[in-house]
This record gives C-alpha cells, structure tokens and sequence, in this order.
C-alpha cells in the first residue's frame, strides 16, 4: 500500500491519530478498497475507534504500487507510541510539511513514513509494524432506538462544563430533556466530590430521536480525541444509542473521511463494576480474516465465489438462533459508513430471529408490564402507549412523525415499515439513513433506495 | 437555616468569579460566613496552613440581585460553611455568560451549594447548569475562630508598590531562597531581602507613601522616620499571595509588626481583602 497526503490534510490526518492515542496503545492499519482504515481498541475492550480516509483525501493512493504482486494489502499494527510522535506537534506540521508518503513495505516489514519538508528536507520515519487482523467492532447504529445529532460545537460547549479529568459521564434523555451528569464510582468519595449537572433541551440539536427514555454512563476521555476533531473540523456529529448496557457510537462524516468511536456503556442491572465487564463490551471484537474490503457492492460480494463468500457470512453473521442474547449485538456492524448496502440489509431482516420479547422493548422495567397488556398479535410495541395494532396505537404525539417515515410494529419478528408516511398507521420515531443522513423508511421488497418513494 | 441568591449582571458575575479565583488560589479550603449583609471568605490561622489567615469581605448588595438569608437563629443569623473554593470557581468559570446565577443552600447527598446557571442557547429553553458544590456546615460553637481579625498594633504602615512589579521580584527571589525579609520605613521606603551564603539580593522601592491611619495609630509615637521595622517570612506565602491577584486593587497596604507579623490589605470597590504572614525565626 503507498498513500500520499498533501497540504492541510496532513494535519488532519495527525489529528485523527491523536485522537486514536486517546483510545488505545496500538494502531491497526488497513488499507481497504474504500479508503484507509485507522482504527485503536482499548485494552479492557470498552471503547473502539475508527477513522476511514476515502481515496479521496489522498493524493495517491494505491493498494499495489508497482511491482507489488497484486493479493491482498497487508494489514498490519504499530505501536502508538512509535507513530504518535511523527504527528505530535501539529503546529510544526501545518507550517513545515508539505507532503507526507505513508508505504507499507513488506520485503523490509516497515511502515515508511516520510514528510517532505520546507526547504527540502525530508524526514524519513521506518516504523516496524506487527502483521495482524484488521480489527473491526460490531455494532448495528441503525438498530438504535436513540438517535442523535449535534454541532461539534455544541457537544465541545457542554464538555467544557465539565472538569477535564473527569472519566465518566452520564447522559441521559427522555422527549423532552437531555441531561449529562458526571458519575462518580466509589461510594467513599461521593461526599466530597462536585456533582455536575447540565440540563438541554431537544431542540437544540439537530436530529434529535429518543425511542426509548435511557441513561448511559461512558468515557469521556476517551471521547474526547474525537470531539476536539470534529470541533477543528467544524462537524457535527451523530450519536446512536440504546440502553444502558449496549454501546453507544459517535461518528462524524466529511466527504473525504469518516469517524467512529463507539464505547460500551455501564450496565445498569449488573452488580459487576463498569465498562470492563461482559454486558457492555462492545460485543465480540471481530477479526475479518482474510476478508478482501467491506462490501462496497454488496450484491457483487454476495455473489462471489465460495471462496470469499465464507467471510462475508461470517460478517454477517446474525445472533445463534436460540439462546437470550439480544440479536443487535451479532448483527453485521454498519460502522455508521455511509455505504449503505440494501440488499444486505434485508438479508438481515430476514434472517433476524422473532427477538424475544424484552429484546425491542426497551424502556426496562416499564416495558415488560406494556408487552403484557398487548396479548396476541405478536405485536411488539416500543413504549406505551401502543396498542396491539397500529390501528389502536394512540401515540401520535411523536414529535419526530410528520413528513418522515415512520416505522411500525414488529410482527412476526419481522419489522413493517410503511412506504411512506400516508400509508403509516402508527408512530413512532423514524429510522436514521445512513445514505443521506437523513430519516428513512423501508419496505419489505424495496432493495435500493432509488425505489423507495421517500428518497 | 436557609440561603437564597440570584446574580444577573455579567459584571457583578465577573467579578465575584474575579475574587472567588483570587481566593482559590490562595487555599485549598476555608469557610465562607453568610450574614444579611455581607459575605466572608475566612482562613483562620492554624499550623496547618503555615499559621497565615486571611480576612475576606464583600458587600452582598454589591453583587447579588436577590439575597436571603435564614441564620443557625434569629440571634445568630449567619451561616458559616467549610468548602473548597477551588469548587466555586469551577462552577463560576464555565457561567460567565449566564443569563442568571442562582446560588442557594441545598440538601443532596450532603449538605451543598448549589449553583444554578442560566445560559444561553440555540433554543427558547435555555441550558441549565447545575453544580453542587459539597460544604461542611461549622457549629455554632466554633463560630469565634472565625471572627474578624483585630487591627494588630503595627509599628509601620505602607503602601505597597504595583503588585505586578512586586511579584516578578518575589518570583526571582524564591528561586535562590526559601525566607524573605520586608523591611519599610515611614518615609516610604520599603525593602525587600534575601540572604543566602553566597549571594544576598535586596530590592528597594521608594516614595510608596505612608497611610495616614490618625492620631490613635501607633505612627503618632515618635518612631524615627528611618528607621525600618522588618520581618522574615515563608518566600513561598508572600508569593502565593501576589501570584492569586487578577485585578489591580485601588489601595494596597502593609502593616509590619516587627518581626512578628507581615499584614497585606487590599482594598477593592467592594471586596477588601486581608492576609496575615507570620515571622519565621
């Protein structure tokens, strides 16, 4: 793989790295068909970040330069702190360093990375990487109930309120507020310690979807690195979450590249001390192996040869079908790409198991006793107060509804949607597109947005 | 007991962030005394602290726009609380462009301050801040180590030269030693030492001016106009001190007990502050 940057995106590609230093000590290289992918986990498996540069944000980029034989692109990871370094002052950076030329070279088993400097001095950096599986965290944002999406502004504002060692915070929503708060652990400093509140109204942000009333406690250090990057950048960036317990992700997109963090959250219900314990990992860190490149067409893929086609199942590979794991943690992770694959999707709701009832029903405690009250249809509701069918359904109060898709009750552990809103005979909140960064709706038989009369 | 207030101005905001930092930096816990009319920021001198204490006064009128108070007792009608200032200027810092700044007296988790800011934003609603701030209420028995410190009878009085000045001089002089000798006289003349083994380093100011303090102070005895009354103190306290100063104050002063006690007033429009340096042998 040889990739050149030039000019101010150097800059931003150091900055980038500074936030994956936030996240963890190594750096997973990989050089994909859809760009380059930089991704850090931590150590406890509790956070995980990704940034992919499209072609795009290159000047060059190619996966076989030359006379490298054509196969698969190594992928490979470094030591943070061999690669931090390089980019540390990022002033020096944007004043001395016109170009810089990432290579992998595997006669040599280097990363070569050479900034080409004013006055024509060029600095030249081998880097000894460790080959390995590109890393690849599953997480289903378009399963979220709760959406969100703010200016990097307004999430930099709030932080700001907050002291900068503070580790954890908690955010917590409901239709008609969000509030962060700092958490605190240990019982044995909760006198003493400064509790910070800060209340906002949905308004204030730019999509604002609350399927169900949560509260999530996470790191916000670790998060960090990627705010102060879409705040540089002037981004703004998405939230999808879900309950306590299930991870939440944030993630940025500009044309060129993309951003994700994604980190697992304090389960609430486990009597096990946070982020470190099983239910909120961020479920199981999977190595693609010997995957080519994410599909890009997911119906070429599909279509491959056996070979390959292994892989992708494996990717695709959906909750086992017995047995009370919630299926979002197993599905396919969407890495908030903007690559949206249809046709891939479906085969997901196909092949999605009937969910067990506490699976979709969300608002914990309050749900189990509304899913009672429902009896038959096998319909689910999201909250009360639903009734057993969209026809009985009083909630039409959804802020969210309007002009937008809906999606409506699940039955038969199959999700219908309407096709557009007129046809909707429920309410709820609609689904984020990841294509347009926009609501969307499905339906049963449209395999590509062209055909779905909301696009 | 209860405590209510409510700022709006911005300027009033500012500069009660202003005192309450220039305080912070100064400790690392103290007691704030509520009464109907003013407040107090107060350090009592102990070994703990290096036996310094400070005295700090505002006009509550000068600041909030709403105030009240319900005292221990309708005899007693203060309240005295043991907190970090370090807390408020925290929560202060984050507020300065609030719409209103609610502080009040409040019971979570133990008993707290809380300060509630009203800031501006995108939308109709505005932001709510809310900081909680934990305090230890004092008992009324140990109110009288909290009381305003008596004027000591001092044998110079001078103003101080612009503190900017005065601190870089001091930054210098900590590095090369730990004890640092003020001498002033009343023809205002004001020294500053230091003496090491190998080196002794003096800065000397001259015409500060001499507080006219009437004809009780002890300036009236017949003292010679020359003559400097010293003492040594903790370079490290005297540095502290000056290095917390964000605004220029319109009178400073020293009173100088010889070689007893080193007495720092500054005066501001409506926050005056006090800070005693004991001698060190």
């Amino acid at each position: 793989m040889k990739c050149a940057i030039e000019g101010s995106n150097v800059k931003a590609f150091g900055k980038a790295v500074h936030a994956l230093s936030r996240i963890g000590e190594d750096l997973w290289l990989d050089p994909l068909e859809k760009g380059l992918a930089l991704r850090a986990v931590n150590s406890a498996h509790s956070a995980y970040a990704c940034f992919l540069f499209s072609p795009l944000f290159f000047q060059l980029y190619s996966l076989h330069p030359g006379t490298q034989s054509p196969g698969t692109p190594i992928k490979c990871k470094l030591a943070m702190k061999s690669v931090l370094p390089l980019f540390r002052c990022l002033a020096t950076i944007e004043r001395n360093v016109d170009r810089c030329e990432i290579s992998i070279s595997t006669e040599e088993s280097r990363v070569i990375c050479q900034f080409y400097c004013r006055h024509g001095i060029t600095k030249t950096h081998n880097l000894s990487y460790q080959e390995s599986e590109a890393l690849q965290a599953v997480f289903p944002t378009n399963l979220c109930p709760n959406v969100l999406k703010a200016q990097a502004k307004l999430l930099g504002d709030i932080v700001r309120h907050f002291p900068a060692s503070q580790e954890e915070i908690t955010l917590a929503v409901s239709p008609v507020r969000v509030i962060l708060k700092n958490y605190y652990e240990e019982e044995s400093d909760r006198a003493k310690v400064m509790y910070t509140e800060m209340s906002l109204h949905p308004d204030e942000f730019d999509y604002f979807q609350v399927g169900v009333d949560s509260h999530i406690t996470f790191c916000l250090k670790e998060l960090r690195g990627l705010l102060s990057f879409a705040e540089s950048h002037s981004l703004p960036v998405r939230v999808h979450f879900g309950s306590s317990g299930k991870p939440v992700s944030f993630s940025l997109d500009d044309m060129p590249l993309t951003a994700t963090v994604v980190l697992a959250t304090l389960d609430e219900d486990a009597s096990a001390p946070p982020s470190q314990t099983a239910p909120s990992q961020i479920g199981p860190v999977h190595r693609c192996v010997g995957a080519p490149s994410v599909p890009t067409s997911p119906r070429g893929t599909l279509e491959c040869g056996g070979g390959e086609k292994e892989p992708e199942e494996e990717n695709l590979h959906v909750a086992p079908q017995g047995g009370p794991v919630p299926g979002e943690e197993r599905v396919l992770s969407s890495q908030a790409s903007p690559v949206f694959s249809p046709a891939l999707y479906l085969r997901k709701l196909l092949e999605l198991p009937k969910p067990p009832p506490a699976a979709i029903v969300t608002a914990p405690g309050a749900a189990r006793s509304s899913h009672t009250q429902h009896g038959g249809r096998g319909g689910v509701c999201l909250a009360p107060p639903h009734g057993t069918s969209p026809d009985a359904c009083t909630d039409y109060a959804d802020r969210a509804h309007g002009d937008r898709a809906c999606l409506c009750h699940v039955q038969d552990g199959r999700q219908l949607y309407a096709s557009h809103p007129s046809y909707c005979q429920g309410s709820r909140a609609p689904v984020w597109c990841p294509v347009r960064a926009e609501p969307r709706c499905q339906s049963v038989g449209v395999t590509q947005p062209g055909m779905c009369q909301r696009h | 007991m209860k405590f209510r207030s409510k700022m709006i101005d911005v300027g009033c905001l500012n500069h009660f962030t202003r005192v309450v930092n220039t305080i912070a930096k100064l400790n690392k816990t103290c007691v704030l005394r509520l009464t109907p009319d003013n407040l107090y920021f107060v350090l009592s001198g102990k070994v703990s602290n290096g036996g310094v204490s400070m005295w700090c006064e505002l006009l509550q009128v000068n600041f909030f726009d709403e105030y009240q108070i319900e005292g221990v007792s309708p005899d007693a009608n203060e309240i005295c609380l043991e907190l970090a200032p370090e807390n408020i200027s925290r929560a202060l810092k984050t507020a300065q462009n609030a719409k209103s700044v609610k502080i009040k007296l409040t019971k979570k988790h133990c008993p707290c301050l809380t300060l509630a800011a009203d800031l501006p934003s995108l939308s109709s609603v505005s932001r709510v801040v809310t900081h909680d701030i934990p305090v230890d209420v004092i008992p009324r028995r140990m109110w009288h180590d909290f009381k305003e410190p008596s004027m000591p009878d001092f044998d110079v009085s001078i103003y101080l030269p612009p503190l900017k000045i005065m601190k870089n001089v001091v930054d210098r002089m900590k590095n090369l030693s730990n004890y640092l000798v003020i001498e002033a006289n009343l023809s205002g003349e004001m020294n500053l030492k230091i003496e090491t083994d190998l080196v002794s380093v003096t800065t000397h100011f001259k015409d500060l001016g001499n507080p006219p303090w009437g004809d009780d102070a002890s300036q009236s005895r017949s003292r010679d106009m020359e003559a400097m009354a010293h003492t040594r103190v903790d370079i490290r306290k005297l540095q502290q001190f000056l290095a917390g100063q964000q605004v220029n104050p319109s009178k400073a002063m020293c009173n100088i007990v010889h070689k007893r006690i080193v007495h720092l007033i500054l005066l501001h429009e409506d926050v005056s502050l006090q800070y005693f340096i004991p001698a060190v042998a």
